[in-house]
């Protein structure tokens, strides 16, 4: 339970999926999924620089925002992005994921890392994986699992 | 002493996790799991005696063999843990596919 991996082919060309993770205005369209949005993205697209996106819930949810960092560790244009995420304050200082009500396991470091992939015809197939301590199980189960999982429902809704 | 099981005890052995993967595959008999493995048969019939006991591994009889097979209920209950995190990013990707599109056909 170390690892996730999505894998998606778009109807696009590398370069352009690409600039979904460089322009912060693009950014700001897909960070937020459904019913959340993104109300800012401050990219500093650079190895070792970092990078600020906010996450708002919709009202329903208590429209919180929640803000992460990516700190750049790899980039490698139209090929690969590698970035630690955490969750931040508005202001790009790391938070403690207890400090906004996530579970006490939430992942502290997420190494993630993009890869993209020209599959001819104008469609390019890009890979997000993200490798964390995703809960200790031992401890999760001590926790409560209903609990903890409910709490996650909300933000991740 | 306490010995009720949870699926998280469960899956906290390496060699668990292994039995767990290969009859997710395929169903198995006790035997041909044991033949995967570099460890004595009497021991991975521990082990899945206790995937049984917690409701992970279910044995069916069949003639003579006994098939061990995955109680796909229970195993959710255990991927449920990335799931949601999994899901944040098919849901920013459904929202990255529409944008793309958008942006090609100009809108």
């Amino acid at each position: 339970m170390n690892k996730i991996e999505v894998i998606r082919t778009f109807n696009a060309p590398v370069s352009l999926v690409w600039k979904t993770w460089t322009e912060p205005e693009l950014v700001m369209r897909w960070w937020g999924p459904d019913h959340f949005t993104c109300p800012s993205a401050i990219i500093d697209f650079r190895e070792g620089a970092t990078s600020i996106v906010c996450m708002r819930a919709p009202q329903s949810f208590g429209g919180a925002d929640t803000f992460s960092i990516w700190t750049y560790q790899k980039i490698v244009p139209n090929q690969i992005i590698e970035f630690i995420q955490n969750l931040s304050d508005k202001d790009g200082n790391k938070i403690n994921p207890t400090e906004i009500g996530m579970p006490p396991d939430f992942p502290l470091d997420i190494r993630t890392v993009v890869t993209f992939k020209d599959i001819g015809d104008n469609q390019t197939e890009m890979t997000v994986t993200e490798y964390a301590d995703f809960g200790s199980i031992s401890n999760f189960a001590k926790l409560g699992l209903e609990q903890s999982i409910a709490k996650m429902d909300v933000i991740f809704k | 002493m306490e010995t009720r099981r949870d699926v998280f005890q469960a899956i906290a052995d390496p060699t668990r996790r292994e039995i767990i993967r290969v009859i997710t595959e395929k169903n198995m008999t006790l035997n041909g799991v044991a033949e995967l493995f570099d460890i004595s048969r009497q021991a991975i019939s521990n082990h899945v005696k206790i995937l049984t006991e917690c409701g992970l591994v279910i044995i069916n009889p069949k003639g003579r063999e006994r098939y061990c097979a995955i109680n796909p209920e229970t195993l959710k209950e255990v991927a449920t843990w990335v799931e949601p995190y999994k899901k944040l990013w098919e849901r920013r990707l459904d929202k990255l596919g529409g944008l793309l599109d958008e942006l090609q056909t100009g809108n």
